[in-house]
C-alpha cells in the first residue's frame, strides 16, 4: 500500500542526481544509494531534496496573487428600493382589505382584526382604526398591529372580556340553490362567418345531439358523463375489508404481469434468434 | 442487545416451557391473581367446546372473533397483540417467574406497601380521634381545617399504597371491575373501548384516570375553548377538572366538532367523570354566543339548555339532558341550535357549574327567574348563585343541508333570510402632494 508513494520521491531523487552520476564521479557513493531504497531510512533524504524548485515538476502549486475578476462594483450595489414600511399611521381609518403595513419578515404581527398576508404584509380584516401596540400576555417581545371599532379604544383588551366583534352582514331573502342545467359550447355554421363556437347558457342549451366542437353530432360533454347515472350503472363501493376481492384483483394483476412478461421474454429470443 | 436476545430466546423458551409442564398442576389450583382466574377460565371452554363457539376476550385474536365477540356485547380485553402472545404464554403469575432480580425488586415494592398501609392505618385512628374530640376543646375553626387536610392525605397514601401494584395498572388499562353492565350500554350504543378505567369508587383508580386525561384529553380540550374564544366569550375562566364526554346518539362529538343540524334535534347525553371521592351538585349549562344581530351589528348569546341540581360522582358519571326532571332540574328545555344561512360558525359551549358547597339551588327560584333565553348570561348566574366552572365542552354547527328542515320544525324566524356581507366602501382616492415628490 504505501510502496508506490515512498517510492515517488525516491524517483525523483534519482532523477536529479542521475545524468551526474552518469556523467561523472557519482556524488554519493554506491553503497548509499542502495541503501536508500530500503524503506527504514527513505524519509529523511527525500525531504532535503524536494525543497528544490527542480525536483517537484508534478506538484505545481497556484498562489492567488492575481485578485478575482469584477471586484471594482462589489462595494456599489444599490437596488432600488422596495417601499416597504408602515402604509397607514395608527389611528387612521381603514377598510376591510387596506394594507397597514408592507415588511420583510415578521417584524410587526397581525393583531385583533387584522390579517397577514403571504408576504407578511399586514391587512385590515374589519373597517377601524389603526392601533400599533405590545402584548406582553400574549408574547414579550412581539409587537401587533391591530384595528379597533371605536376611535378611542385601546389595544390589547384586558384578557377576561368577552372580544368585541361586529357581524358585519345583511340579511336578505334567502335565494334557492340554482344547481340544475349546465351551461354547454355549440357549434354554428354560418354563410358569412363561418363555423363558430360558442358557449351558450344553461337555459338555450339544447338537449340532445347538436353539431359541438369536434364537428360532429353529439350529445354534451356533460350528458356524456352522465351515461352511467342514467343507465342505472352504480359503482361498487370501495371496501377495504374486502380481502377476498382484493385479492382476486391482486391475482389477476399478477396474473397478467406474468403473462405480459413472458410474451416480452419470447419476443426477445424471437429476435435474437433472427 | 438484539445479539444477546436472540442468544438467549431459545433458552429462554425451554425454561419457559420447562416451567409450565412442572407447574402445570400448581396453576389449576388457584393463585390469588386475575390473571390467573382468565386462565383457569380457558382451558375449561376448551375442554368443553372449541374456541370459535366461545371467544375468550382476553385471549381472542383472530379479527373474525373479536367481531363476534363485539356483536355480543363483550369488548375483547387489551391489545390483538398481548391477547396473541397470552395464547401462547403458560401466563404465569408473578410469584413464580423465575427472575431473581425480578423477584428482589418485587420484594421492595412489597415492604414500601406494608409501609404505606401501616400509616394509612395510623392516619385513620388520628382522623376518628379528632372525629370524636369535642369542638370546645380544640376550637371549631381548627377541626374544619384539621380534618380535610387529614382527609387528603389519607386519600394520597391510599394512592401511594397501589400506585406501583402492576396489577392495579393492568387492571385499570383493561378496563376491568368497573360496575357497569356492558349489555345496557351497548344498547344505548355508547362505545365501551372509551372506558379503560378501573373501579372508580377507589382512589387509585380516579387517580390513574385523572393522570390520563390529563395526559391529552383535557390539553385538547382546553387548547379548543381557548382557541376559539369560548374562554373569554362565555365566562372569564374555567378549569376543567371533570373529563365531560358529549354524545348525540351514539356519537361522540370531540371538542369544537362540527355538527349537523339534524343531530342535534334531540339533546345530548353527557358522561362527566368526576376524579374526586364525594358526590357533587352541577348546574349545566349549553349557551351559544353567535348569534348574529344585524341591527345591532353584533352577535348575542343564547341559552340552549340549562338545568340545576344535576348530582355526579365518581362512579355515576352518566347524564342524560332528555331525562332530567322538568320539575326539581331542568329550567330551560333542550333548544335546538340552528345557524341562519351564510351566518358565520355557532360555538355551542357547555359548561359544568358546581354549585357553592354541593348544595341545592331553590329550583323553584331559578326556574321564575331564568325564563328569558336570550337575556340569560352565564357570567351573571356564575355571580347570582355562586357557581364555578369544573368542565365545558364544545361544538359547532353552520347552515347545512338539514338545517332547513328543523328551520322549519322549530317554526324559527328568518328561515327564509340569508346573511351577506355587507358591501364595503372603498376609501376616497387620495392624491398625494405632488410638490412633495421629487
Amino acid at each position: 500500500m504505501l510502496q508506490p508513494r515512498l517510492l515517488a520521491p525516491l524517483r525523483a531523487l534519482k532523477r536529479a542526481i542521475g545524468p551526474a552520476a552518469l556523467s561523472r564521479q557519482p556524488l554519493i557513493p554506491q553503497p548509499l544509494l542502495r541503501t536508500l531504497s530500503v524503506p527504514s531510512i527513505l524519509p529523511k533524504p527525500p525531504t532535503s531534496f524536494s525543497r528544490t524548485t527542480t525536483l517537484s515538476p508534478l506538484s505545481q502549486v497556484r498562489y492567488a496573487s492575481h485578485a478575482a475578476q469584477g471586484a471594482s462594483n462589489k462595494h456599489s450595489r444599490d437596488p432600488a428600493g422596495k417601499r416597504l414600511g408602515a402604509k397607514r399611521t395608527g389611528g387612521e381609518y381603514v377598510v376591510p382589505g387596506c394594507i397597514i403595513f408592507r415588511q420583510r419578515g415578521t417584524k410587526w404581527f397581525p393583531g385583533e382584526n387584522c390579517g397577514v398576508g403571504r408576504d407578511h404584509t399586514i391587512f385590515a380584516k374589519h373597517a377601524g382604526y389603526v392601533r400599533y401596540y405590545r402584548d406582553p400576555q400574549m408574547h414579550p417581545d412581539r409587537k401587533y398591529i391591530g384595528v379597533v371599532f371605536e376611535k378611542d379604544e385601546k389595544l390589547p383588551h384586558p384578557r377576561h372580556l368577552p372580544t368585541r366583534r361586529r357581524l358585519n352582514m345583511v340579511a336578505v331573502p334567502a335565494r334557492p340553490d340554482s344547481a340544475a342545467g349546465q351551461s354547454d359550447l355549440m357549434a354554428t355554421i354560418d354563410e358569412t362567418h363561418g363555423t363558430r363556437i360558442t358557449s351558450v347558457q344553461a337555459v338555450n342549451a339544447a338537449e340532445g345531439p347538436q353539431l359541438r366542437p369536434g364537428y360532429m353530432y353529439r350529445e354534451a360533454n356533460w350528458q356524456i358523463g352522465r351515461a352511467a347515472e342514467k343507465a342505472g350503472i352504480e359503482a361498487v363501493p370501495y371496501d377495504r375489508n374486502n380481502r377476498w376481492l382484493a385479492w382476486r384483483k391482486r391475482k389477476a394483476r399478477a396474473d397478467r404481469a406474468a403473462q405480459m412478461k413472458s410474451l416480452k421474454g419470447k419476443k426477445k429470443a424471437g429476435k435474437k434468434a433472427k | 442487545m438484539a445479539h444477546c436476545e436472540r442468544a438467549s430466546k431459545p433458552l429462554l423458551q425451554c425454561l419457559r416451557s420447562n416451567y409450565s409442564r412442572s407447574l402445570a398442576g400448581v396453576q389449576r389450583h388457584g393463585f390469588h391473581s386475575t390473571a390467573v382466574a382468565a386462565d383457569e377460565k380457558a382451558p375449561a371452554e376448551s375442554t368443553s367446546e372449541p374456541f370459535y363457539k366461545s371467544p375468550d376476550p382476553s385471549l381472542v385474536s383472530s379479527p373474525r372473533l373479536e367481531r363476534q365477540l363485539m356483536r355480543g356485547g363483550v369488548n375483547p380485553i387489551g391489545s390483538r397483540r398481548r391477547r396473541a402472545a397470552l395464547q401462547g404464554s403458560s401466563n404465569l403469575p408473578f410469584e413464580e417467574l423465575p427472575y431473581q432480580c425480578f423477584q428482589e425488586a418485587r420484594k421492595i415494592l412489597q415492604a414500601d406497601r406494608e409501609e404505606k398501609l401501616a400509616d394509612i392505618q395510623k392516619m385513620e385512628v388520628r382522623i376518628a380521634n379528632v372525629e370524636a374530640t369535642p369542638t370546645e376543646q380544640m376550637g371549631e375553626q381548627a377541626k374544619k381545617s384539621k380534618l380535610p387536610a387529614m382527609r387528603i392525605h389519607l386519600d394520597k397514601l391510599k394512592i401511594l399504597a397501589d400506585i406501583n401494584d402492576p396489577l392495579v395498572k393492568r387492571k385499570f388499562e383493561d378496563g376491568q371491575g368497573k360496575g357497569f353492565d356492558v349489555s345496557s350500554f351497548h344498547a344505548t350504543g355508547i362505545n365501551i373501548c372509551d372506558f379503560a378505567t378501573g373501579d372508580m369508587s377507589k382512589p387509585i383508580y380516579q387517580y390513574l384516570a385523572d393522570q390520563k386525561w390529563r395526559e391529552y384529553r383535557r390539553k385538547i380540550l382546553v387548547q379548543r375553548i381557548t382557541q376559539m374564544k369560548v374562554i373569554p366569550d362565555v365566562l372569564a375562566k374555567c378549569d376543567p377538572v371533570v373529563d365531560t364526554r358529549l354524545y348525540f346518539g351514539k356519537h361522540q362529538i370531540q371538542p369544537g366538532e362540527f355538527v349537523t343540524a339534524k343531530t342535534t334535534t334531540v339533546p345530548p347525553k353527557l358522561d362527566v367523570q368526576l376524579f374526586e371521592r364525594g358526590e357533587k351538585l352541577v348546574t349545566i349549562a349549553v349557551v351559544d354566543p353567535d348569534v348574529p344581530n344585524v341591527e345591532t351589528d353584533n352577535f348575542d348569546y343564547r341559552t340552549h339548555f340549562l338545568a340545576v341540581n344535576v348530582p355526579v360522582s365518581a362512579t355515576a358519571t352518566k347524564v342524560d339532558l332528555s331525562q332530567l326532571s322538568a320539575d326539581s332540574q331542568v329550567v330551560l328545555p333542550w333548544l335546538p341550535p340552528v345557524a341562519q344561512k351564510g351566518s358565520p360558525y355557532h360555538r355551542l359551549s357547555l359548561f359544568i357549574l358546581e354549585q357553592d358547597g354541593s348544595k341545592p339551588l331553590d329550583f323553584t327560584a331559578v326556574k321564575a327567574s331564568e325564563t328569558d333565553r336570550d337575556a340569560i348570561r352565564l357570567r351573571t348566574l356564575q355571580r347570582q348563585y355562586q357557581l364555578k366552572a369544573i368542565g365545558a365542552h364544545l361544538f359547532r354547527t353552520l347552515w347545512d343541508d338539514t338545517t332547513q328542515e328543523v328551520m322549519e320544525q322549530l317554526g324559527f324566524e328568518g328561515a327564509d333570510m340569508e346573511l351577506r356581507r355587507k358591501k364595503v366602501e372603498p376609501l376616497p382616492y387620495k392624491r398625494r402632494n405632488p410638490s412633495s415628490f421629487r
